[in-house]
């Protein structure tokens, strides 16, 4: 496992680690609203993700941990701080340089699936290649089913689905194009215990191969499946963990909630 | 992206086969108006017509002429604002959808691409099918105008296939027009709003909705001024148009007004508060019903209300300027042997004949048909209070008549009556236009051949002597021709411009109406589309799927209250105006409201807003509201 290198408040540089991380946030600040009602949902946090780890993000309600995520993905524009995803700024990307990202860089994976309705499980899969203006081979599209193990599935369309299947098939989906980075928030948030447990397979397997994955979560059972576990209140940084059991995640979180 | 389409559409039809819909009927509408008006234009008059039919017969073609231009207007106006707001409605549905696009890479060129695409697909569909439907609307609209009179017997409109190219060209040019807008702000969605449980949270007051809703009030403002400065024809126009501004700026403001206006609805108990809940919450969905009902109520109540209005005043004013208590029916100039019967006071013959005047030389020649009124100045003067400016009129001069159709004093116009050209004349003065209409010039009989004069009909008012044996009178005059009285007349006269207007209604508001009802059924559909978890959720939360369908019902009955009130705001622009006209023309300000057509429209919306709420609601609540909340997402 390749540690966090940077996690403290004041922060190391990450500029310095030796390669690029995957994802490196600079001072990020991020403030909803304004005047007396104003909420700093993300305050000055300065992280970085390694490559070819999974990273995962945890704390109480409302400490901005899926703030933090949209941030780092470019969903969200940051109001001072930086964002680098490898060696890219995104923090002043155009929305049609974003859009690309999202189609050749970044995967995502959430709570609620968020699959296209109308559309078969293939067709989930293959729409980031389409909307890159490619025309994906069949095989391409069948081996990420397979991969999720829904290869028999291709065919249905999500309501067809169980809630395990269709956050396999979100999966698929992320990571036909190859992600650099896969962006997940509480892709288990949504299942029952027995489907968790393949989902949290299947990102353990993937991250095995090299694939670096950025997971937010409140469940420390999925938290410790990752390598490394940060842990944020009223959007700071204030903790991380590498390599500790879900029982250490639990109890790091109740102090946190207290 | 095409396949995304077309999976899209087995999912979502009632919103694609509502916006196809659309375009066909407004292709059709639009289509089958100008093949009429086309036909109507290029009547050929008839060979062997005697001069008093052959002006009939012009007068007709030119009356079905521009009813088909007002059909024409008013159904490339609907199908323009018909067409654009079901797109734009269709595509904020679709927002979420949009939105996860976004999510998984679509950049905004992308999200705009597929709209324009789909827009140009349902054109396609939509004008396929409305070509069709055209020519059906074709055989209505002309069948309609013959039926009631305003063409000759036997008037078909005619086939043109050119008219392919026109109606492909509205179809795509309506659907584009449309969808570009809507387009251009779905491909600022932001990804984000994928992951809302809630769909459709945009701000739903553009800037684009102020502008045209400030730019379009602004113009019914300066309508509704400058209306009574426009004449009996011109402030008529000018007070609808005012009523067509209002209409479009209240439906742009409608995601304003319509929960402002609902608040006012009385309504109680929980179903009532939800109901009332859920227009507020969807206001997108609530503007986009409004719309269709703000407009269809505003231009029918204000072309009602107008016509109405201009009948009524036309015969007040008919009644202060006409005096005399006898109308005799007769040919030719027949006074003389009027007055010279025992007890009457004066008589005034007014003989009809056919007019064409022109205007210009050589190249630029210009001309018009009417109607020539041959008088004695003196007599008419006495005849028609107001008149004196007749006094002027005398040998080869002509006097510009109550009509407006002949010129204007310093004028010299070439006339012709019947078929007798009588040269050049001077116009020497104008007696008071009236709002009834009337004749263009006033001639004398030094102007026009005897035998010209003899030939036609002619009116003589009569006023007894004081003292006067009136049973001997009308016995003397009906030797002559058939007589009646001046008040009886007036009613007869006004008896039959009130069926014209009801035909003139009919013709230009009739299909246009259904086509406007459609709209509102339309959207009603649409709207309810993406509810079911809404009513699954209203359902767990301890209702019926009775109750469910009352909200639901209630919500489109409060919306279409709106939509009524505000379309009565709307045609309110053209009772000002129409007030002002008719104060300037007539010197009373006169309104009479078609109350009966405003309860008959009432009415129908209601009905088919219930009727299509219900059958909607009910579909959408077919399922156990548990299988429907899994669904959800």
């Amino acid at each position: 496992m390749v540690p966090v290198t940077t996690t403290t408040l004041a922060g190391a540089h990450p500029g310095t680690t030796p390669v690029a991380a995957a994802v490196a946030l600079r001072g990020i600040t991020r403030t909803y609203g304004d005047g007396p009602t104003a909420v700093r949902a993300v305050d000055g946090v300065d992280l970085a993700f390694p490559r070819a780890t999974w990273t995962a993000v945890m704390g109480p309600s409302g400490s901005g941990k899926s703030t933090l995520l949209h941030c780092a993905a470019g969903l969200e524009r940051v109001d001072s701080g930086q964002v680098l995803l490898g060696d890219t700024d995104i923090t002043d990307a155009s929305d049609d340089e974003l859009a690309a990202l999202r189609r050749e860089r970044i995967g995502f994976v959430f709570q609620g699936y968020h699959l296209v309705g109308a559309l078969t499980a293939a067709q989930n899969v293959a729409l980031p290649l389409r909307l890159a203006g490619r025309r994906p081979p069949r095989a391409e599209v069948h081996a990420a089913l397979a991969m999720v193990g829904l290869g028999d599935r291709a065919r249905h369309r999500p309501r067809e689905l169980s809630g395990g299947q269709q956050q396999r098939v979100a999966i698929a989906r992320a990571m036909v194009t190859r992600p650099e980075v896969l962006f997940a928030d509480e892709p288990t948030g949504a299942l029952d215990s027995t489907s968790a447990r393949t989902v949290l397979d299947l990102l353990g397997a993937m991250a095995a191969r090299g694939q670096s994955i950025i997971m937010v979560t409140h469940d420390p059972a999925a938290a410790a499946r990752a390598g490394a576990v940060v842990f944020l209140r009223d959007g700071r940084v204030v903790d991380r963990l590498v390599g500790a059991g879900a029982h250490d995640v639990a109890n790091r979180l109740v102090g946190l909630e207290r | 992206m095409i396949g995304l389409s077309r999976a899209t559409f087995t999912e979502r039809w009632p919103l694609f086969t509502g916006a196809a819909l659309t375009v066909c009927l407004g292709v059709a509408l639009v289509q089958s108006s100008l093949l009429v008006l086309i036909s109507a234009a290029t009547l050929p008059v008839p060979a062997g017509l005697d001069p008093a039919a052959r002006a009939a017969f012009v007068d007709g073609s030119s009356t079905a002429v521009t009813l088909s231009a007002l059909t024409l207007a008013f159904s490339a106006f609907l199908a323009v604002f018909i067409v654009s707001s079901t797109f734009a409605f269709t595509v904020a549905q679709r927002r979420q959808e949009l939105a996860l696009l976004r999510l998984v890479g679509a950049d905004r060129g992308a999200v705009r691409r597929l709209l324009v695409g789909e827009a140009v697909l349902l054109a396609v569909v939509g004008t396929a099918a409305g070509i069709p439907v055209g020519i059906a609307a074709t055989r209505f609209q002309s069948g309609l105008l013959a039926g009631l009179g305003m063409v000759p017997a036997g008037f078909t409109a005619e086939w043109r296939s050119w008219i392919l190219g026109v109606s492909a060209g509205v179809g795509i040019g309506v659907s584009l027009a449309g969808v570009l807008v809507a387009a251009r702000r779905a491909g600022r969605v932001r990804p984000l709003e994928a992951l809302r449980d809630t769909g459709g949270s945009a701000r739903v007051m553009t800037a684009a909705r102020w502008g045209a809703g400030v730019v379009f009030a602004a113009g019914a403002a300066a309508l509704v001024i400058i209306a009574p400065v426009g004449g009996a024809a011109g402030g008529q126009a000018m007070a609808a148009n005012a009523a067509l501004c209002l209409a479009v700026a209240l439906s742009a403001l409608s995601p304003l007004l319509v929960p402002a206006v609902a608040r006012l609805v009385p309504t109680r108990g929980p179903i009532g508060e939800l109901a009332v809940a859920a227009l507020g919450d969807g206001v997108r969905r609530s503007a986009a019903i409004a719309a269709p009902v703000i407009v269809l109520v505003g231009l029918v109540l204000a072309q009602a209300g107008m016509l109405t209005s201009t009948a009524a005043a036309g015969e007040a004013e008919q009644r202060r300027t006409t005096a005399g208590e006898l109308v005799l029916d007769a040919r030719g100039p027949v006074g003389d042997r009027v007055t010279d019967l025992p007890g009457v006071a004066w008589a005034s013959t007014e003989t009809v004949l056919p007019l064409a005047v022109t205007w210009g030389s050589g190249d630029d020649v210009e001309s018009d048909d009417g109607q020539a009124l041959v008088v004695d100045p003196a007599a008419y003067a006495t005849a028609h209070p107001g008149s004196d400016a007749v006094a002027a009129l005398h040998g080869r001069v002509a006097v510009a008549g109550p009509g407006s159709g002949g010129g204007s004093p310093g004028d010299t116009v070439g006339v012709r009556v019947g078929d007798s050209d009588l040269g050049p004349l001077p116009i020497v003065a104008e007696v008071p236009d009236a709002i009834s209409d009337g004749a263009d010039l006033l001639l004398t009989a030094d102007s026009v051949p005897a035998a010209e004069l003899a030939a036609a009909p002619s009116r003589t008012l009569v006023a007894l002597a004081p003292g006067a044996d009136r049973d001997a009178v009308v016995a003397a005059l009906s030797a002559i021709g058939p007589v009646s009285t001046v008040a009886d007349r007036i009613a007869a006269d006004a008896a039959g411009r009130d069926a014209t207007t009801v035909a003139v209604f009919i013709v230009i508001m009739g299909l246009g109406g259904v086509y406007a009802l459609i709209g509102v059924v339309n959207a009603v559909v649409i709207g309810t589309a993406p509810r079911p978890a809404e009513f699954a959720t209203a359902r767990l939360s301890g209702l019926t799927r009775g109750q469910v369908v009352r909200a639901a019902l209630l919500e489109s009955a409060v919306v279409t209250t709106v939509g009524l009130v505000l379309g009565g705001v709307a045609a309110g622009a053209s009772f000002v105006a129409t007030l002002a006209v008719t104060s300037r023309m007539t010197g009373t300000p006169t309104l009479v409201l078609p109350w009966d057509l405003i309860g008959a429209l009432a009415a129908g919306l209601y009905l088919v807003t219930a009727l299509t709420s219900t059958l909607t609601t009910w579909s959408a609540t077919r399922r156990a509201p548990v299988a429907l909340l899994g669904a959800a997402t």
